[in-house]
């Protein structure tokens, strides 16, 4: 039973406050320079006075079971552990960004001052000494749970098994592990929210 | 599609993650894909009037090979650990295919040539025909590299490799076209009447050719246009973006347009069939126009946001 862990993420949206202090503890916990995020926020307010109201999620890696940047990296420096987690090699990535262009969700990025690709990885390093993650530890509203999805007697199984969820981009195909409560379609959406065209390097923003 | 009523409020910017260097490496294996496949046609067909253009692009292929993967190299955010494709790999991803490809290719281009120079027509058929599958597969991968990208939904089409590889074949056609035509122009020294006369019906035909590979081109193009507009959300996005948004001058005018349409008319138009001038500035838009179609492909289809 300890041997088939498989970490999982449940988001409580009707918890969530947005306060940000995910994003935060995670910039804290694994120095993650400017301009880049392992984890974010995505705010939209849909509707106009008097009818407005504002809905958000928590982003992160959702540390896919079938992941794309694993299938597509050409080093396998990104690979999938046994426990589901997706890592990746800091001393094998060449930097080619394939994973970066497969990745539905936009998690990945160049670190600036390494020149590697990162991403979040459910803080690996805390969750093999016994912790939680960073993002979950500091939400103070205890929206975000952590744990082993295959343990019965864990929150997140119990959530799961209790709660309607839904996941981002289910066509895609992935099985992301990041599981949400109570998302709003047009927040997890990259293209009901008006688009913003924005990009970075070569090309000058091009705002929609 | 609506978007009346929705704010972003908050939200983080991403990286654009591959740049024009990519873009280049497409254009330039597309080049000398198309050019050995022509030389190896030209050599196999064997006539004497095809010798001239049959050597030329036989340089060329590998040439163009030199400068491909330089592209590649300074793209990479770590490249002194290009060597770590040869060292680990990983057989779902079309990368690992094509960096061996890749290393492959040239020699067997180079090895060709030299044969080709040194007159050894037997086995320079050999080492065509056993290089075609090698020429086609060094220009093909990179089509599958944006095809199994499933989250760009410009390039998650079983239609992108072939749309490459027709691509591949206008742009190395009107190079071998331009250079032909300079080689005509002011560098044959052993020209007779006859030959010169020979020659310019030579070239204009591969410019005719040229044009009905564009053709081919067209409607490659306008079936994957047809069903990004009618797929989900994001294809839609895409098509609409590529029509009438930030890529449509570069897409519509420059690809389209300057880069296909103009070429078939100057190049099968009944003032302009017989003039080599028109043949050249054809191929010189046909070249503009593909490398617009590599640009608006590889940027164009990051632009869409993910998040």
């Amino acid at each position: 039973m300890a041997e088939n862990k498989r970490w999982a993420m449940v988001i409580d949206i009707r918890r969530c406050i947005a306060c940000h202090a995910c994003t935060v503890a995670c910039k804290a916990e694994m120095a993650t320079p400017l301009e880049v995020n392992r984890t974010w926020l995505k705010i939209v307010e849909k509707g106009t006075y008097p009818d407005a109201r504002r809905f958000w999620i928590p982003r992160l890696c959702n540390n896919c079971t079938d992941a794309i940047c694993a299938r597509n990296c050409p080093t396998q420096a990104t690979y999938k552990r046994d426990d589901g987690i997706v890592m990746v090699d800091q001393h094998r990535c060449i930097g080619c960004k394939y994973c970066i262009a497969s990745c539905p969700y936009d998690v990945r990025f160049i670190n600036p001052l390494k020149n590697i690709v990162q991403k979040c990885y459910f803080c690996e390093h805390r969750v093999d000494a016994g912790l939680q993650p960073a993002c979950v530890e500091s939400c103070p509203t205890r929206a975000m749970v952590f744990g082993d999805k295959n343990d019965s007697k864990s929150e997140v199984a119990q959530m799961l098994a209790a709660n309607a969820t839904v996941v981002i981009k289910k066509e895609m195909q992935t099985d992301p592990q990041v599981f949400y409560i109570s998302a709003d379609e047009t927040a997890m959406s990259n293209v009901e929210d008006g688009i913003n065209y924005y990009t970075e390097g070569s090309l000058a923003k091009i705002r929609f | 599609m609506e978007h009346t009523d929705v704010n972003v409020i908050y939200s983080v910017e991403h990286q654009l993650p591959l740049v024009m260097y990519i873009g280049q490496y497409f254009f330039f294996t597309g080049l000398s894909a198309g050019s050995f496949v022509i030389s190896v046609i030209a050599t196999l067909l064997g006539r004497k009037e095809f010798k001239p253009i049959g050597k030329i692009t036989a340089l060329l292929a590998p040439a163009l090979l030199i400068i491909a993967p330089i592209n590649l190299i300074l793209d990479l955010e770590q490249p002194l650990r290009f060597w770590h494709l040869f060292l680990y790999y990983n057989w779902t991803s079309p990368i690992t295919y094509g960096s061996f490809l890749l290393t492959a290719y040239p020699i067997m281009g180079s090895i060709y040539a030299v044969m080709v120079y040194t007159d050894r027509q037997k086995a320079a058929k050999v080492l065509g025909i056993l290089g075609i599958p090698l020429a086609i597969s060094v220009h093909g991968y990179t089509g599958f590299i944006l095809a199994l990208a499933k989250a760009r939904a410009l390039w998650n089409t079983a239609a992108m490799p072939t749309i490459f590889l027709v691509s591949a074949m206008v742009s190395g056609i009107g190079l071998v076209v331009i250079i032909a035509a300079v080689r005509w122009k002011w560098f044959d020294k052993k020209a007779t009447p006859e030959t010169r006369a020979q020659d310019k019906k030579l070239i204009l035909q591969l410019a005719q050719f040229m044009a009905y590979v564009i053709m081919l081109d067209m409607f490659l193009i306008l079936s994957d246009i047809l069903v990004l507009l009618t797929a989900h959300a994001d294809a839609f996005e895409a098509g609409m973006l590529i029509l009438s948004g930030n890529f449509a001058p570069l897409f519509v005018g420059v690809e389209i347009i300057l880069g296909s349409f103009v070429p078939m008319f100057l190049v099968l138009g009944p003032k302009s069939r017989n003039s080599l001038t028109a043949a050249v500035v054809a191929s010189i838009l046909v070249n503009i126009g593909v490398y617009a179609m590599r640009f608006v492909m590889v940027i164009g289809g990051q632009t869409i946001p993910l998040s």
